[in-house]
C-alpha cells in the first residue's frame, strides 16, 4: 500500500466542505439554477393501473392563458433512439417511456406533460387534461390471486442441503416478509433543460452523469459530447437518481420542440411512480445445525416483487450465501411480475430485506438451540467464501461483533424472552444481527492540477449525493501531494469533467478514490522529476507544500512549479480495478454500467457490520421504541471518520426507520400506492431515534485497491431491520417475521 | 393550480360578507388550507385571511368559562402555565400535534375544522363521497387501518384526526360562531358532523360564517385530565388511537369523569359507556381497562382495523391512571 500519512490527509475527520454552503442555503440545486426564458412543466398521471386511453381531450389545457404544449401520446409522436432499462445494460429507469403509446402498464404513469410561462398555468392546464380509460384489471401487489412465480437465476448450490436439512438435529424453517418502500429523498425529483445550437444542457439531480449523459445522446440521437448534465449537489438519492427517469426525456424533448428551456420538478406524490421503489420481497430461509450449533446447511429462497414492464430481481443471496460456513448452501431467487412501476435501486437493493429474514431466521436458530446469538455467528464464521472458497480481502466480522458486544454491553443480557422489565413496566429487549455490502468498484477517471501557490483541484464527473465525497476525494489527493485540505477544490457532478463512476453500489470512494490516488501520484512523480532529474525518487516525500529530498532539504512547491511553463502541473489517470478488462474498462469510462467484484479472481471482498439494538415496548400500548443502536463495522481503510460514521448512522437509523415505520401501502382493490405522500409514509423522526453508537475497527486490506477502502455508504441499513426484530422478540417473545413491525402486532 | 383570488380582510364584518359568497375559504393559519388548495380538494375560489383580524386571538382563563379566541395559535396556547396546570389534558393535546412550525402558525379555529387524512379522500383520484358525493367510498375494500370504528357509514369511513377537538370533547364546550346574523354558540357535540351521516359535510359552519372563539366551562376535573396519543411515530403523525380524560376524585375514587377518543371516530368522540364505568369506582388498572372496553363496545370493526378495539381500550386505560396521577 502506498498511502503518505505524514500529512493528515487520509484518516483525518475533515468537516465536510459543501457543509457551510449548504446550511447557508447557497449551495445550488438542480431546480435552482435559471435558465433564461424558462418555461415551466406540470405532469398529468394515470388514475387507473392497466388499460388504454380510450378519450383525451386537451382543448381545455390548451385554452388557459400562457398554456404553450400540451405534450401526450397523440402529439409526442417522435421516434427516439432506443435506449434501454438500466437493468439491461442501457440508462433508463425503465423500459416503457411514458407518452410513446396509448397503453397504461402502471398507476400513476405520466399521461400528459404541460408547458405553459408560468408554473401555475402549467399545473392549472394538467388538471383540465381530459382523459377517459378503457380499464382492465391489475394487480399491483405480488401477494394477489393467479400471479406466478418466475424463477430469476439458476440459483447457487455447495453440497446437498436438502438432504443435510432433512437429516437435520435443530432446524428453523421460516418465511419473512417485507414491503415496497420508496426513497423519498428531500430533494424532489427535478430536470430543467435547455438547447442550445443543437446541443443540450440538462441540470437533474443524479447519481451518474456520465450515464445520464450517454443515454440521453443515444435518446436523442446527438453526438455525446453534445450532451452536458450537470448536477453539482444532490439532497439525497440513494438509487432513486441513478438512471434516467422518464420526465427527463419528456422535459428535454419538451423544450427542444419549445426552443425554450423547460423545468420540471416533479411533487412528492408523483414520485412514488416517475420514479422507482424498493420492491416487496418475500424470503423463506431454511438452516439446520448440529446441537452443537454447527451449520449444516443454509437454504434461502427469495420470491421478489417485479413489473410487467421490466423483469427486475433483487435477491439478496449473493450476500447471504457467503455469511456463515455451512456445507450445504442451497440458494434460489424468484420473481412476481406486477402493474407497477420499474422497480430500481434502492440503499442495499438486495441485502436490506434479504437480510431482514436471514438474519432474523438466525436469531431463530439462537433460540432453537438455547446458544447465544452472537456465539452461534462467531462459531459459524467461514475461514473462507464458502461458495467459492477463494479468501476474504479482510473480514473482521467477528472483531465487529466482540467490539460491538462491549460497546453494547450485551453481557448483560438475560437471554429468556419478556425478562428484562424497567421500573415502570417497560419492557426491553437486546437484538443482534450481521450486515454485509458487497465491496464492488469501478473504473474512474480524475485530473489533478497544482499550482504554484500549493493550491491543488481535482476533477472527476462522480458525485456527493450527500455523503462526503468532495470532501473525502479532497483528502485523498491532499494526502499524495502534501498539502493542506483547505488548499484542494473538488469539481464534481458535471458530464465534462473527466469520467466518473455511478455513484451507486457504495463505490465512489474506492473508484473514484483510486484514480484521484493515480492522478495525484502522477503530479507527484512530475514534481519529483523537476526538483531533481536523476535522484532517487522512492527517497523523496512530499510534505508541507514543500519536497523533502533524499538528503533532507526541503524545495518549496512554489518555487518548482513557478518555474514551469504555464505555472501548474496537471495530471489525468484512467484507473480501473485489478480484475477489469480494457474493453469492459473503456466502457466504463464511457458512461456504461462496469463493475468488478465483490467476487475477483483471487479474492472475494465485502465490508461487514455487527449490529445490536434496544427495543423499549410499553407493556400497555405495545409501542416500539428503538432506545439504542450500536453499530461496529470493518469497512478498510476509513479517509474520513466523520462522514464514514455519518453514512454508517444514516443506514442504521433508516434500518430502524424500515423495522418499524416504512411501508408504501398497495390498495389491491385499485392497484396502486396507497400512502403518496409524507404525511402517511412514515419514516422516522428525530424522536424514533434515540442514541447511535458508531464504530469503525482499523482493517487493513492490503487487497481491494490502492487506497484500502471498502464499502461504506450502504452497509449501515443492512442488519438494523432484523437485529430490531430479535430485540422486539426478545422483549416480548413475540416473532414478528414481517416489517413494518407495528404495535397490532404485539397486542 | 386552480386561479383564485386572495383578499385580506381588515375587519370581522367584511370577512363575514365576503365568506358568505358562493366558493370562498376563510384562512386562518393556512396550514391546512393551502394543502387542500395544492391538492385542489376546496374548490375555493376566493380565500379570504382572516390572520391577522385583531382581537381574535385573545384567550381569558379566568372567569368560569375559559375562552379561546379563534386565532389563538397552538403553540402559544400550549405555553400557558394557567393551562398546563389547570387543564394539561388541553395542553397535551396541542403539544401532541403535528410539529412547533406547523403549531407555530396555526390556529385553534383552523385546528377544529382540519379534513381528515384520510389517504382516499387526500389522493385526489379516488372514489370518495366527500369529495365528489356520490362517487363511492375506496376506502370500504382499500387499506383501511386508519379508519374510523365509530360514526361511519357505507359512504364514509374516515377518521376525524385532530387532537385539540378530541380534548375538547371531554369537557362542557361550546363554538362561538359569527355571521351577519350576529353570534351564537353551540354545543361542541353539535358542531361537528359525522362524516358517515353526511360525509360533504364536516361541521354545521355556513358560508358567511366563522368561528370567533371556542368557550370551555370551567372545571375540578381540568388538574385531573390527560392526553394520551398513540403512533406508529414518535413524533409528528396523527392518532392511531387517542383518548382525553378528566377525572374528579374523592381519594381513589371517582365522582365524575368525561371520556373522549381520537382516531377511531368520525367526530371527536365522545365515550359516555366509559364515563359510566369510572364514575363511583375506586380507580385502579383494571378499572381502567373496564371503562376502557366499554368505551369500545358499540365499535364497528373493517378489516384492517380492528386491533384499535383493543388498542383504544387500552389508550383510554392508560389515560385514566395518568389523569388520576395528576395532581
Ligand atoms: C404535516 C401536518 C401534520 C399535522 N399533524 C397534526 C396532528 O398531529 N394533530 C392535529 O391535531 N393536527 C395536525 N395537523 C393539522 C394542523 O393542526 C392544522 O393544519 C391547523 O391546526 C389548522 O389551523 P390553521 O389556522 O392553519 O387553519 P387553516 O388552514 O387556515 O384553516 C383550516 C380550515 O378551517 C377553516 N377556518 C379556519 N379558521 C376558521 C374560522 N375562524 N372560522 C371558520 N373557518 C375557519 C378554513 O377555511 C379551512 O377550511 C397537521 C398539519 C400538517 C400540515
Amino acid at each position: 500500500m502506498d498511502i503518505n500519512m505524514g500529512n493528515g490527509g487520509i484518516g483525518v475527520p475533515v468537516v465536510r466542505r459543501d457543509a457551510m454552503a449548504k446550511v447557508l442555503g447557497v449551495a445550488q440545486y438542480a431546480a435552482d439554477f435559471p435558465h433564461e426564458n424558462t418555461a415551466y412543466a406540470a405532469l398529468t398521471l394515470s388514475k387507473v393501473a392497466r388499460g388504454r386511453i380510450s378519450r383525451l381531450d386537451t382543448a381545455a389545457a390548451e385554452a388557459v392563458a400562457g398554456v404553450r404544449m400540451v405534450l401526450t401520446h397523440r402529439s409526442l409522436n417522435e421516434s427516439l433512439g432506443d435506449e434501454t432499462f438500466v437493468m439491461k445494460g442501457g440508462h433508463m429507469q425503465s423500459s416503457f417511456l411514458p407518452l410513446t403509446s396509448d397503453e397504461i402498464h402502471y398507476a400513476g404513469q405520466i399521461v400528459s406533460l404541460t408547458i405553459a410561462d408560468t408554473l401555475e398555468a402549467a399545473e392549472e392546464a394538467a388538471r383540465l387534461v381530459a382523459i377517459d380509460y378503457a380499464r382492465e384489471a391489475a394487480s399491483a401487489s405480488m401477494d394477489d390471486a393467479g400471479l406466478t412465480e418466475e424463477p430469476a437465476d439458476s440459483g447457487i448450490d455447495v453440497g446437498d442441503a436438502e438432504a443435510a436439512f432433512a437429516a437435520a438435529e435443530v432446524k428453523v424453517d421460516a418465511t419473512y416478509v417485507t414491503p415496497a418502500q420508496h426513497h423519498n429523498p428531500i430533494e424532489l425529483y427535478a430536470a430543467s433543460a435547455a438547447w442550445q445550437d443543437g446541443k443540450l444542457l440538462i441540470n437533474l439531480p443524479s447519481q451518474w452523469v456520465m450515464g445520464t449523459r450517454a443515454g440521453l445522446a443515444k435518446v436523442f440521437g446527438i453526438p455525446i459530447e453534445d450532451v452536458h448534465v450537470e448536477s453539482p449537489y444532490v439532497g439525497g438519492a440513494f438509487g432513486a437518481k441513478a438512471s434516467i427517469l422518464p420526465h427527463v426525456v419528456l422535459v428535454a424533448m419538451a423544450a427542444r420542440r419549445l426552443g425554450r428551456p423547460v423545468k420540471l420538478v416533479v411533487p412528492r406524490e408523483a414520485g412514488f411512480t416517475v420514479g422507482s421503489f424498493r420492491p416487496a420481497a418475500r424470503s423463506r430461509v431454511r438452516l439446520a445445525a448440529t446441537r452443537q450449533g454447527k451449520l449444516t446447511a443454509v437454504m434461502h429462497d427469495e420470491v421478489g416483487q417485479s413489473a410487467v414492464i421490466d423483469h427486475v430481481a433483487f435477491a439478496g443471496m449473493e450476500a447471504t450465501s457467503k455469511m456463515y460456513a455451512s456445507p450445504n448452501i442451497r440458494m434460489r431467487a424468484a420473481t412476481v411480475a406486477t402493474d407497477v412501476n420499474s422497480p430500481g435501486f434502492m440503499r442495499a437493493p438486495a441485502e436490506a430485506p434479504s437480510f431482514f429474514g436471514f438474519e432474523s431466521a438466525m436469531d431463530e436458530l439462537a433460540v432453537a438451540l438455547g446458544i447465544d446469538p452472537v456465539e452461534l455467528r462467531i462459531m459459524n464464521e467461514p475461514a473462507r467464501d464458502p461458495v467459492s472458497g477463494l479468501p476474504w480481502s479482510s473480514r473482521l466480522l467477528v472483531e465487529c461483533y466482540r467490539r460491538g458486544a462491549a460497546l453494547f454491553g450485551w453481557s448483560d443480557r438475560n437471554p429468556k424472552p419478556g425478562s428484562m422489565v424497567a421500573a415502570d413496566g417497560t419492557l426491553i429487549g437486546y437484538g443482534c444481527a450481521t450486515a454485509t455490502y458487497p465491496s464492488a468498484m469501478a473504473p474512474s477517471s480524475a485530473r489533478v492540477r497544482l499550482s504554484a501557490d500549493g493550491s491543488c483541484v481535482v476533477y472527476c464527473a462522480a458525485h456527493d449525493v450527500g455523503t462526503g465525497a468532495y470532501t473525502v476525494l479532497g483528502q485523498v489527493a491532499a494526502d499524495v501531494l502534501g498539502v493542506p485540505d483547505e488548499l484542494v477544490t473538488v469539481e464534481m457532478g458535471h458530464s465534462r469533467h473527466p469520467s466518473g463512476p455511478v455513484s451507486g453500489g457504495s463505490i465512489t470512494t474506492g473508484s473514484a478514490g483510486s484514480a484521484v490516488h493515480m492522478a495525484a501520484r502522477a503530479v507527484r512523480e512530475r514534481l519529483f522529476a523537476t526538483v531533481a532529474a536523476g535522484q532517487d525518487r522512492s527517497k523523496m516525500t512530499l510534505a508541507d507544500r514543500h519536497v523533502v529530498l533524499p538528503d533532507g532539504s526541503r524545495r518549496a512547491i512554489s518555487d518548482i512549479i513557478g518555474g514551469l511553463p504555464g505555472g501548474v502541473i496537471e495530471e489525468h489517470a484512467d484507473w480501473k480495478p485489478t480484475d477489469m478488462d480494457d474493453k469492459t474498462m473503456q466502457q466504463g469510462l464511457a458512461g456504461g454500467m462496469a463493475f468488478a467484484g465483490p467476487v475477483g479472481g483471487t479474492h472475494v471482498s465485502f465490508s461487514f457490520g455487527a449490529q445490536f439494538a434496544e427495543v423499549r415496548i410499553d407493556p400497555l400500548l405495545r409501542t416500539i421504541r428503538v432506545a439504542r443502536m450500536v453499530g461496529v463495522f470493518a469497512c478498510g481503510r476509513i479517509i474520513n471518520p466523520r462522514t464514514a460514521r455519518s453514512n454508517l448512522m444514516g443506514g442504521m437509523i433508516w434500518g430502524a426507520s424500515s423495522a418499524l415505520l416504512e411501508e408504501s401501502q398497495i390498495d389491491r382493490a385499485r392497484g396502486r400506492f396507497a400512502n403518496t405522500d409524507l404525511a402517511s409514509y412514515h419514516f422516522a423522526a428525530n424522536a424514533d431515534v434515540g442514541e447511535v453508537v458508531v464504530e469503525m475497527l482499523d482493517e487493513h486490506d492490503s487487497v481491494v485497491n490502492a487506497i484500502g477502502t471498502k464499502a461504506v455508504g450502504e452497509v449501515g441499513i443492512v442488519g438494523m431491520p432484523a437485529a430490531i426484530a430479535n430485540a422486539v422478540y426478545h422483549a416480548t417473545g413475540v416473532r414478528v417475521r414481517k416489517t413494518p413491525i407495528l404495535m397490532e402486532d404485539l397486542l | 393550480m386552480r386561479p383564485f383570488l386572495y383578499s385580506r380582510a381588515t375587519s370581522l364584518e367584511q370577512a363575514m360578507s365576503e365568506a358568505a359568497q358562493s366558493h370562498a375559504a376563510i384562512m386562518a393559519g393556512g396550514t391546512t388550507l393551502v394543502d387542500l388548495m395544492r391538492g385542489d380538494l376546496t374548490g375555493a375560489e376566493h380565500v379570504i385571511d382572516i390572520g391577522h383580524l385583531p382581537g381574535l386571538a385573545k384567550v381569558e382563563l379566568d372567569g368560569p368559562v375559559l375562552r379561546f379566541g379563534a386565532l389563538a395559535r397552538m403553540a402559544d396556547v400550549a405555553e400557558l402555565p394557567f393551562l398546563k396546570q389547570n387543564y394539561p389534558a388541553l395542553v397535551e393535546s396541542l403539544q401532541l400535534a403535528a410539529s412547533q412550525q406547523i403549531r407555530n402558525a396555526a390556529t385553534l379555529g383552523g385546528n377544529l375544522l382540519q379534513r381528515t387524512r384520510c389517504v382516499y379522500f387526500r389522493d385526489g383520484v379516488s372514489d370518495c363521497n366527500k369529495r365528489v358525493p356520490g362517487s363511492g367510498c375506496t376506502a370500504l375494500d382499500g387499506e383501511d387501518r386508519e379508519m374510523a370504528l365509530f360514526g361511519a357509514s357505507d359512504r364514509c369511513v374516515a377518521t376525524y384526526p385532530g387532537d385539540w377537538g378530541t380534548a375538547l370533547a371531554a369537557f362542557d364546550t361550546s363554538i362561538e360562531i359569527s355571521s351577519a346574523a350576529g353570534t351564537k354558540t353551540v354545543k361542541f357535540a353539535d358542531f361537528h358532523v359525522a362524516y358517515g351521516d353526511d360525509p360533504a359535510r364536516e361541521s354545521i359552519l355556513q358560508p358567511g360564517e366563522i368561528v370567533t372563539a371556542i368557550l370551555v366551562q370551567a372545571t375540578p376535573a381540568g388538574r385531573h385530565s390527560t392526553y394520551v396519543k398513540v403512533r406508529d411515530r414518535q413524533s409528528y403523525a396523527y392518532a392511531v388511537t387517542s383518548a382525553a380524560v378528566a377525572l374528579e376524585l374523592d381519594g381513589d375514587r371517582v365522582t365524575a369523569a368525561r371520556v373522549s377518543l381520537g382516531g377511531v371516530a368520525s367526530k371527536p368522540w365522545r365515550a359516555p359507556a366509559a364515563e359510566a364505568a369510572l364514575v363511583g369506582q375506586v380507580l385502579n388498572q383494571a378499572v381502567a381497562l373496564e371503562a376502557g372496553r366499554a368505551a369500545f363496545a358499540d365499535a364497528k370493526a373493517l378489516r384492517h382495523n380492528g386491533f384499535k378495539i383493543d388498542l383504544g381500550a387500552r389508550t383510554v386505560a392508560r389515560a385514566a391512571m395518568v389523569a388520576k396521577g395528576k395532581h
